[in-house]
C-alpha cells in the first residue's frame, strides 16, 4: 500500500511552477549579483577589492579599464597592424607609461570612440600615436557601427546604464575566470598595459605557409615603381573619406603639450593598393588629407605603408597584414628615431615632421 | 519588443502576468490589460505603426457590424478589399511597380514605404473572419474581445494565425480556473524550449547562412559550401520560426489561452503533402479553407485540382515576400504537391527513408530558391549542390547542424509538450529553469538577432 500522495494533482503544478519560478528568478539574481561583486570589466562601482587582469581576449570589454586605471599617459591606438608594438620599448624610446589599446579589426569609429574616452578620462595624454590604416580612408566608415558587438556603452560617461549589459554568458564567463586567477588557477591573457602577441610563436614560422597567405591565389611579383594615376579634379573633389573628419576633430581637441603621431603601419606590398591603380590614386589622396590634418593639427606623420625592404620581404610577415615581432620591435625603435630626431630611413616617409 | 529579450523575460512577462491576475475576476479589465500591453508590446518597434492594425481591426468591426445591423455582402467584400489594398499598400506596392516597370521597360519611382512589422498576419486573420462570416460561420462579437483576437501579442507579429472562433470563447473564461498551474507550468517549458531553440541554435545558424548567401550573388559557392548554406538555413528557419511559435504559445499559456500548432516537427515527413501538414500548419490551414477549397480542391476533376494547387501555392509563396522567388517558392511546391498527389494514386508506396530523402531534397532547394536574393543566385547555389562547381569543401561548423538536425526531429512540438506533459517533475522545473537562466545570459550577448518570419 503507497502513502497518500501529499500533493493532488492542482497543487503538484503549482508546486511545479513555484520550483520553475524560483530556480529562474534565483538563479539569474545569484549570477548577475556574482558578476557585480567581480566586475572582471571594472565599472561597477560597489565590486569587490580583487586583483583585475585582462583575463579574456575580448578586448573591446577589456581595454576601458585599461584607459580607465589611469596608470598610464600615452597610448597606441590602432588595429591590428599596431598591436605588436610593445609598450614596455616605447616607455624606453620615448619615455612616459604607455599602453597599446589597439584592437584587432578595429574600425576607426572604435577608434574614434576609444580616444574620446582617452580624452574624457586619462587627462591630458603625454603622447597619443594612431596606427592608421585603411579604415580610416574608407568611404564607408561612417556607415560602420562596430565589430564584433562593440560595447558603446562601456565607453560612455554614465556609469548606470552598464548594469543593463552585464548579464550575459561572456561576463559570467569572465567572472569565473578573473576568481579563478584570484586562487592561482587562471593566467591573466593579455598584460596589463594592454600588449599581447597575438601572433603564433616565432619557432613555428613557416615561410612557405606565410607566402600563400601573403599573395592569396596571386602568383609573388615585384612591385613596380609606377606613379599613381592621378585624378581629376572632380574625382578629387567627389572622394569623401567620413573618419577623416573625426580625426582632425580628435587631434584638435589634444592639448599643444601632447606628442601627436600617426603613424601609417607597414603593411606587405601585396596587401597595398597596386601602383598606377585608381585605387592606388585614392590612397594617395587620402594620404594627402591626412598629412594636411597632420600639419594643421601639429600632428607628425610617418608613413610605413610604402614599398620598402621591411613590406617587399616576404619572411617579415605572417599574412599580408600582420608582420612579425623582430619587426615590431624595428618598427618602434624607428618611430622613435623619426618621431624624436626626425632622421630619415629606407623603411618609411616622414610625411609631415 | 523580442521574445527572446532580457527585457522580455525578466520584466514585460512577469509584469503583465502579474497585472493580469490581479485583474483576473473582471472579463473586461483582464481584455483591457491584454489590448494595453498587445499595443506597447507592438509599439516598441515603432509607435507609428500601431495605427495601421488598429485602424484595419475598426474599420473591420465597422463594417461587419454594418453588415449585421443593415444586411448586405458588400459590407463584407468592402472589408476584405481594404485589408487586401492595405496588405498590397504596405506591403506589395513596391513589387508591383517594379513588375510593372519590368514589363514595360519603364524606370517608375519606388513608394519607399517602411512594411509594418506583422501586417501579414493580422491581415489575414480579418479576412478570415469577413470570410467565415459571408459564409455565415463568425458572430459579430463586441470590439473589445474582437480586437483582442487579432492584436494579442503572442501571435500578432508573427502568428500563429488564429482563427476567431479559436480565441475569442478563450477570452470569456476565467484564466484561474481548474488547470490554471498546470497551463503555467506547460507555458513556462514550452516558452523555454523555443528560448533555447533560438538564441542557442537558430542564432548561431545565422553566422553560417548570411555570409555564404551574400557571397552566392557573387561568385559560385563550392560543394562544402552549398551544402552548408542550404543545411543550415533548412535548420534556422524551422528552428527560429518554430522557437518563435513555442515562445508565442508558452506566453499565451501563461494568460491562460491556448494557441494553435503551427510545426509537428515536419523534417520527418516522408512525402511533400504530409511535410505541409506539419509545417506552418496554420498557414497550410487558412490557404486549404480560404483558397485551395474555393478554387476548386480535388473535387472537380485533375485539370481544376493542378490549377487550384498551383494558383494557391503561388499565393503562399507570394505571401511569404514580395518578391518572384518568394511566387517561384509556391509554386515549386504546388508542382511537388500536384507529383505527390499522382504518385501516391499509383499505389506505390516508396519506402519511408527513400521518400523521406526525396522529400527532404525536395524542401532543400526550394529554400535555397526561398533564401537566395534573385534566380541567379538560386540557380547557383543548386548547381554548387549537384556538383557542377566543382566538388571541394567540406560542412560548416559540422557540430552545430547535427545539433540542429537532432533538435529538429526529436524535440517535441509546442502541442506535444503540453498534451504529453501529464506529471509536474520536479526535475524537469528545475531543468527547465536552468536552461531558461542559461539562455538568458545568452540573450544578453551582443544584439538580439530577429525572427525571420517578422519579415513576412
Amino acid at each position: 500500500m503507497t502513502a497518500p500522495n501529499p500533493h493532488p494533482e492542482g497543487s503538484a503544478w503549482r508546486h511545479f511552477v513555484g520550483v520553475f519560478l524560483c530556480v529562474f528568478f534565483i538563479g539569474a539574481a545569484i549570477v548577475y549579483i556574482a558578476i557585480l561583486l567581480v566586475d572582471p570589466y571594472g565599472v561597477v562601482a560597489f565590486s569587490l577589492p580583487l586583483d583585475r587582469r585582462i583575463i579574456s581576449i575580448d578586448q573591446r570589454h577589456m581595454y576601458p579599464q585599461i584607459v580607465r586605471s589611469k596608470r598610464y599617459d600615452s597610448f597606441v591606438i590602432g588595429s591590428s597592424t599596431g598591436r605588436l608594438l610593445d609598450p614596455a620599448l616605447l616607455d624606453k624610446e620615448f619615455g612616459g607609461r604607455f599602453a597599446n589599446l589597439s584592437m584587432n579589426d578595429m574600425q576607426a569609429v572604435e577608434q574614434k570612440t576609444m580616444i574620446e574616452l582617452v580624452l574624457r578620462t586619462a587627462g591630458r595624454p603625454r603622447m597619443l600615436i594612431v596606427g592608421i590604416d585603411g579604415v580610416w580612408c574608407s568611404v564607408n566608415a561612417d556607415k560602420v557601427q562596430g565589430m564584433h558587438g562593440f560595447p558603446h556603452w562601456m565607453y560612455d560617461d554614465n556609469p548606470w546604464n552598464d548594469y543593463l549589459y552585464l548579464l550575459n554568458t561572456a561576463a559570467a564567463e569572465a567572472t569565473i575566470r578573473l576568481l579563478a586567477f584570484q586562487f592561482g588557477l587562471y593566467k591573466e591573457r593579455i598584460r596589463g598595459d594592454g600588449y599581447q602577441v597575438f601572433t603564433p610563436p616565432e619557432e613555428r614560422y613557416d615561410l612557405a605557409k606565410a607566402r600563400k597567405l601573403i599573395w592569396s591565389s596571386r602568383e609573388p611579383q615585384a612591385v613596380p615603381d609606377l606613379a599613381p594615376r592621378p585624378l581629376s579634379d572632380q574625382e578629387r573633389r567627389s572622394l569623401s573619406f567620413p573618419a577623416l573628419a573625426w580625426l582632425d576633430n580628435l587631434l584638435g581637441q589634444l592639448p599643444p603639450s601632447s606628442v601627436k603621431v600617426l603613424a601609417y603601419m607597414p603593411i606587405h606590398v601585396a596587401a597595398q593598393p597596386w601602383p598606377g591603380t585608381r585605387d592606388a590614386a585614392i590612397e594617395a589622396e587620402c594620404k594627402a588629407r591626412i598629412a594636411e590634418i597632420g600639419r594643421n593639427r601639429g600632428a607628425k606623420v610617418i608613413d610605413w605603408r610604402i614599398a620598402s625592404r621591411i613590406t617587399r620581404e616576404d619572411s617579415n610577415y605572417w599574412d599580408n597584414l600582420h608582420y612579425r615581432v623582430p619587426i615590431a620591435t624595428r618598427v618602434a625603435e624607428e618611430l622613435a628615431e623619426a618621431v624624436l630626431l626626425g632622421e630619415p630611413s629606407e623603411d618609411y616617409r616622414i610625411v609631415v615632421p | 519588443m523580442l521574445f527572446q529579450t532580457q527585457f522580455y523575460v525578466l520584466v514585460f512577462l512577469p509584469a503583465v502576468a502579474m497585472l493580469y491576475y490581479a485583474v483576473a475576476g473582471s472579463a473586461v479589465a483582464r481584455q483591457w490589460l491584454l489590448i494595453c500591453a498587445s499595443l506597447i508590446f507592438y509599439a516598441w518597434w515603432d509607435v507609428r505603426f500601431v495605427i495601421l492594425p488598429v485602424a484595419q481591426i475598426t474599420a473591420t468591426w465597422l463594417l461587419a457590424l454594418a453588415h449585421e445591423r443593415i444586411g448586405g455582402r458588400a459590407w463584407l467584400v468592402a472589408g476584405v478589399v481594404l485589408n487586401l489594398a492595405s496588405l498590397a499598400t504596405f506591403k506589395y506596392l513596391d513589387f508591383i511597380i517594379a513588375s510593372a516597370a519590368n514589363l514595360a521597360g519603364l524606370s517608375l519611382p519606388h513608394a519607399g514605404i517602411i512594411l509594418p512589422i506583422g501586417i501579414s498576419f493580422f491581415s489575414f486573420q480579418l479576412i478570415s473572419y469577413l470570410i467565415d462570416r459571408m459564409r455565415g460561420d463568425a458572430p459579430i462579437y463586441p470590439y473589445r474581445p474582437f480586437a483582442l483576437f487579432v492584436l494579442l501579442y503572442p501571435h500578432l507579429i508573427a502568428g500563429p494565425i488564429v482563427r476567431h472562433n479559436e480565441l475569442v470563447p478563450q477570452f470569456a473564461q476565467d484564466p484561474r480556473r481548474d488547470g490554471i498551474w498546470r497551463r503555467v507550468g506547460a507555458g513556462l517549458v514550452i516558452f523555454t524550449v523555443g528560448f533555447a531553440k533560438k538564441v542557442l541554435i537558430a542564432d548561431h545558424l545565422a553566422t553560417i547562412v548570411d555570409p555564404l548567401f551574400t557571397d552566392a550573388g557573387s561568385r559560385a559557392l563550392g560543394f562544402g559550401e552549398a551544402w552548408s548554406a542550404v543545411l543550415a538555413f533548412t535548420f534556422q528557419l524551422f528552428l527560429d520560426f518554430s522557437a518563435y511559435t513555442e515562445m508565442a504559445i508558452g506566453s499565451a499559456l501563461v494568460f491562460g489561452l491556448l494557441l494553435p500548432e503551427n510545426f509537428r516537427r515536419p523534417y520527418l515527413a516522408t512525402d511533400l503533402r504530409e511535410f505541409w501538414r506539419r509545417w506552418h500548419i496554420s498557414l497550410s490551414n487558412f490557404i486549404r479553407d480560404y483558397l485551395y477549397i474555393p478554387l476548386g480542391g480535388s473535387r472537380h476533376g485533375a485539370a481544376r485540382y493542378v490549377l487550384a494547387t498551383m494558383i494557391a501555392m503561388g499565393l503562399c509563396g507570394l505571401w511569404h515576400g514580395a518578391g518572384w522567388t518568394y511566387v517561384a517558392w509556391g509554386l515549386w511546391h504546388g508542382a511537388g504537391l500536384v507529383v505527390c498527389r499522382g504518385w501516391q494514386q499509383l499505389k506505390r508506396p516508396m519506402p519511408a527513408p527513400i521518400g523521406w530523402l526525396v522529400t527532404m531534397l525536395f524542401v532543400m532547394a526550394g529554400w535555397a530558391l526561398f533564401r537566395a536574393s534573385s534566380f541567379g543566385t538560386a540557380a547557383s547555389i543548386v548547381q554548387s549542390l549537384a556538383g557542377f562547381h566543382g566538388m571541394t569543401g567540406v560542412l560548416q561548423d559540422m557540430k552545430y547542424l547535427v545539433v540542429a538536425a537532432l533538435v529538429s526531429a526529436f524535440v517535441p512540438s509546442a502541442h506535444e509538450i503540453h498534451d504529453g506533459l501529464t506529471r509536474p517533475r520536479p526535475a524537469l522545473a528545475v531543468g527547465g529553469a536552468a536552461l531558461a537562466v542559461y539562455c538568458l545570459l545568452a540573450a544578453g550577448q551582443g544584439a538580439p538577432v530577429n525572427f525571420i518570419y517578422f519579415q513576412f
